[in-house]
């Protein structure tokens, strides 16, 4: 029922080393297209990628909140990050969509979320030296959730910082 | 052959640490919480040793040494009591109701060893 | 049974929260009768093992502490010193400080004032012993060059009666070093006069070995008190045997004629068993021989805490063995939605056997979970002490019930709330001292716990038999706030359940223990959180009940899954009081709250579908599913009723937090996602829309369904 999965072979352990991996070291990243827009999270947080399949929609719940999904067991709120971030949505899942299972910290508990991409390409080595701060203009969306910018062949990956995104403040977004 | 040893306390963690150590050395550990439950123990299998507490609830260990003495099975058994410094007074009366030894707590680990090994070899 | 030494710790610091805990209650009781020898011995037996075990696994300034507080109830028990409200006093400071100690917060000032304040209640001299943490014996000397001993052993005729195996002891003088061991037989009676088990033989040993002398002692410790033991040095180089011997006979030095007789028949070491049995046929040496015969032979070890007894798991252990019977709940569903369209006859067997199997599991499983309520109600009567003293009241506390079991989930998350009603209830339920003697009351108030069980949930109750709530006050506070027309009539537990709303205090005087005007809401939330309900009863003059009603368990449930346009939701089957068609006759008032007319009683409804703004088009035939929670119900009308379903609660996490209608979600068979109404807000929901209606018109709709409630 959960739909077929395409695991990514993340180990668990690989996450303390990302998040506290200095500049300049390469860091692994899972890049993904949300409303015509490159973004990407550290690969170690990811568990698992999955299918689009129909969620349990929650009544009056926000509208970042997508719905519930059964993923082995847990049920998992699945969010529409576009809602969060700010960008233009269109309710549209394509045969391309996928939902991304993260492991994320949410005042210090360790809780699964599932986030909807419209395309995910893949996991990537991005080198820690061209990784940059946010710029403080020309974004067109909420620069506290930006972890760092990084170049790739295909041009600027904007890394998002999850951990913030779904932090405690201003839940409910946009 | 491995030897039975039978642990009495109602101590949780004396129990487990009695235990480990001396399943660690390749003796089988039998636990019970009291006099009473040992009581029971033994009479629902057997044991070469028995080690007890003599601070106990329902039934000490004092009581506990006199009954098993009183089962030919355990006539000529090892008894051997933990006690503390401050319980000499506990250990002639433990001996009288016939005690084989003691070990003083806190004790170490080899000690417990070296007393078993005395009796057990 | 088999974690490695440093789970020793955890299991050491589980224990003695428990030792203390069992230590409160004694010393509690001991306040009401300071004469009790079972308590004083069940303080003290707690105080000996924290301190004894504590001393093994390294917790040496617990043990050093308890050991001075273990001494002074060591001679209470003796009867050396009275137990006295002060030593009380102390010993519950003391308890305090050991738990600190226990969770690694050191404070040496308090340690040193506690020892203190002891020391005045245990008069000096005779006190009990030595220091606890007398160090393990120190190391052994550096060995020295070899030397002789000569040891004359006889021991004490019941020996062997008292466990020890002589030949064991032979065994470890032979470790020491080169030993030639003579038994001396000399001692041993006529049968007729012999005692089979007895001990008659005496050895002669001559040991050449490097340990120190304490070595050799060390050997005969556990025998010494009741044995002869002469151990002296050899002057003389080891030469052979013949010669030793000779030289001892020359120096004469203790019975002689004994020694003689005893090196006439020395033997190899070797060779002693043998020679036991062949120079002594008697009876006690072929006994003993039998005996380390019989000892080696194999035994089946008894099984580990075989049967009875009690075993400490870990918490998490439990919770995930939960979580994991929780799983086979879903699978099984699954499997049997999967089986029902299924012919195949064996199929189905094994279907409906692992449903019963899992079913078996469920119930096992939970109850493995369940904790008396005992080990929190004993919690209170600390509570009631130190609030009655800091309020200066006195407080009986009597409780029943204690061995009613619950999930140790429901077990741990009410320890507040009640901590809070429990305060409440001596702070502004009880009268000062004063009053209650005016009143013609006893003196001291009484405070009554109580837990029993009613089918699949729990009754906790707490009364007290004060003052009783003040309903003009509640009233008049409900007024000023709103929530309340004025001279509106409502029902008696209605008016009292205005206590529950957020910052609703009628306390005159705020105190330090209660009144702060937070507190009855948060405990009402614990207690909905839980599942459960909080009632109130109060008579004026004699007294308040509060009753709390808690399902057994948290993690699986009995639910009916309901259909609310396209979606499946649950609802706790305990909550649901019955289900019925929604009739033309609902009324549907102009503000949009519906009522609806059940055998005479009003009872407000939901539309589900209006709620969760529900696109599809209607059933044809609505259904009404009344539900209650404490003295209130509400319908909640909703498209298909679909049957029962055993749900396994799955949290909705942090990120749902503010979601309100939902208090969890479930898996469906199909591996779907459902939602489980939480019925108490349901139902909040429902009552505002009737509140709003009254407070409009003034007129109570609802003591109609009150009245059939009752």
């Amino acid at each position: 029922m959960t739909g077929s999965t395409t695991s990514l072979p993340v180990p668990a352990a690989g996450r303390a080393l990302v998040a506290s991996a200095p500049k300049g070291e390469s860091e692994c990243v899972l890049s993904m297209a949300l409303a015509g827009n490159v973004f990407a999270l550290e690969a170690a947080i990811v568990l698992e990628i999955l299918d689009v399949v129909p969620l349990t929609e929650v009544p009056n719940s926000s509208p970042f909140i997508k719905g519930l999904l059964n993923v082995r067991g847990k049920v998992v709120p699945v969010v529409d990050l576009k809602v969060r971030l700010g960008l233009a949505t269109q309710d549209e899942t394509t045969l391309d969509s996928r939902i991304v299972v993260l492991s994320i910290q949410l005042d210090n508990e360790e809780c699964l979320v599932g986030i909807l991409a419209d395309k995910v390409f893949g996991v990537m080595e991005i080198d820690g030296s061209t990784l940059e701060e946010a710029p403080s203009v020309g974004i067109a969306w909420r620069l506290e959730f930006i972890r760092s910018i990084g170049k790739s062949d295909q041009g600027f990956i904007v890394i998002l910082d999850m951990d913030r995104v779904f932090s405690n403040t201003d839940r409910n977004g946009a | 052959m491995g030897k039975t040893i039978l642990t009495v306390d109602d101590s949780a963690s004396i129990r487990q640490m009695v235990a480990f150590t001396l399943e660690s050395a390749g003796y089988s550990v039998t636990t019970a919480v009291d006099g009473k439950d040992a009581l029971a123990k033994l009479g629902s299998g057997t044991a070469d040793m028995i080690i007890t507490d003599l601070n106990m609830p329902n039934m000490d260990g004092l009581q506990l040494i006199t009954e098993v003495r009183k089962l030919p099975a355990h006539k000529f058994s090892p008894i051997v009591f933990l006690t503390t410094e401050s319980e000499e007074s506990k250990k002639a009366q433990a001996k009288a109701a016939g005690a084989s030894g003691w070990i003083v707590k806190p004790f170490q680990q080899e000690q417990l060893l070296a007393v078993v090994k005395k009796f057990l070899g | 049974m088999n974690a490695g030494p440093s789970s020793h710790a955890d299991v050491y610091l589980a224990e003695a929260e428990d030792l203390l805990a069992d230590m409160e209650a004694g010393l509690l009781d001991l306040e009401g009768n300071p004469r009790d020898a079972d308590q004083i011995n069940r303080v003290f037996r707690a105080l000996h093992t924290i301190k004894g075990s504590g001393a093994v696994f390294g917790f040496t300034q617990v043990a050093d502490f308890t050991h001075h507080v273990e001494s002074a109830f060591q001679r209470a028990r003796d009867g050396e010193i009275p137990v006295s409200p002060g030593l009380l006093e102390v010993t519950l400071a003391a308890l305090d400080h050991i738990r600190d100690l226990l969770d690694g917060k050191e404070d040496r000032a308090r340690e040193k004032s506690l020892l203190a304040r002891l020391a005045t209640h245990v008069p000096q001299g005779g006190a009990a012993s030595s220091r606890p943490d007398k160090k393990a014996k120190p190391p052994r000397p550096e060995p020295e060059s070899p030397r002789h001993w000569r040891i004359r052993l006889k021991l004490g005729p019941q020996v062997m009666a008292f466990g020890t195996n002589c030949l064991r002891l032979l065994d470890e003088l032979r470790a020491l070093g080169d030993a030639v061991i003579i038994a001396l037989p000399e001692g041993i009676p006529p049968l007729e006069h012999m005692d089979p088990v007895a001990c008659y033989m005496e050895w002669d040993i001559i040991l050449t070995t490097e340990q120190p002398r304490s070595a050799i002692e060390d050997v005969f410790m556990f025998v010494a008190e009741d044995a002869t033991i002469g151990i002296e040095p050899i002057a003389y180089e080891k030469d052979d045997s013949k010669r030793l011997g000779e030289i001892l006979v020359e120096r004469g030095d203790i019975d002689l004629d004994n020694l003689m007789g005893a090196l006439r028949q020395q033997r190899p070491v070797g060779e002693l068993l043998v020679q036991a049995g062949q120079v002594s046929p008697e009876k006690i040496v072929s006994a003993l021989v039998e005996q380390s015969k019989a000892r080696e032979e194999p035994k089946t070890p008894m099984g580990v805490d075989a049967g009875h007894g009690s075993l400490r798991v870990q918490a998490e252990r439990l919770d995930s063995l939960m979580d994991q019977v929780g799983e086979l709940v879903i699978a099984q569903a699954r499997l049997r939605q999967l089986v029902a369209d299924s012919e195949d006859l064996n199929l189905r067997a094994v279907a409906e056997e692992i449903e019963r199997l899992s079913s078996d599991l469920r119930e096992t499983t939970m109850g493995i979970r369940m904790v008396p309520i005992g080990t929190l109600f004993g919690r209170f009567r600390r509570v009631v002490r130190d609030v009655s003293r800091s309020l200066g009241k006195t407080v009986e506390l009597t409780m029943d019930g204690e061995d009613s079991e619950l999930d140790k989930t429901v077990i741990e998350r009410l320890n507040d709330p009640l901590v809070h009603l429990v305060r409440n209830c001596i702070d502004h339920g009880l009268e000062t001292t004063e009053e209650r003697v005016r009143e013609g009351k006893p003196e001291a108030g009484r405070v009554h716990l109580s837990a029993a069980h009613s089918g699949a949930q729990v009754l906790i109750s707490i009364t007290d038999d004060g003052r009783g709530m003040n309903r003009s006050a509640i009233r008049a506070k409900a007024e000023e706030r709103g929530l309340l027309a004025p001279d509106a009539q409502i029902p008696d537990g209605d008016l009292l359940a205005f206590v529950f709303h957020p910052g609703f205090s009628t306390a005159r005087e705020v105190s330090a223990v209660s009144g702060r005007g937070v507190g009855m809401d948060v405990v009402k939330r614990t207690i909905d959180a839980l599942r459960g309900t909080i009632e109130i009863g109060s008579t004026p003059g004699e007294g308040t009940t509060i009753t709390l009603k808690l399902p057994l368990t948290l993690a699986i449930i009995d639910g009916l899954l309901v259909r609310v346009g396209k979606g499946l939701y649950v609802l706790p089957l305990s909550t649901v009081e019955e289900c019925v068609e929604l009739s033309d006759d609902a009324r549907k008032d102009q503000r949009g709250c519906d009522f609806l007319n059940i055998r005479g009683a009003l009872v407000p409804f939901l539309r589900l579908r209006e709620r969760f703004k529900v696109s599809t088009p209607p059933d044809p035939f609505q259904k009404v599913v009344v539900v209650s929670s404490g003295t209130s119900r509400v319908g909640l009308v909703v498209d298909q009723v679909v049957g029962q379903h055993q749900t396994v609660i799955k949290s909705l996490g942090k990120l749902m937090a503010d979601v309100r209608e939902f208090s969890g979600a479930t898996i469906l068979g199909d591996g779907t996602v459902a939602l489980i109404m939480d019925v108490p807000r349901l139902i909040e929901m429902g009552q505002t829309g009737a509140d709003d209606r009254r407070l409009q018109s003034g007129v109570d709709d609802r003591h109609l369904i009150a009245g059939e409630t009752r």
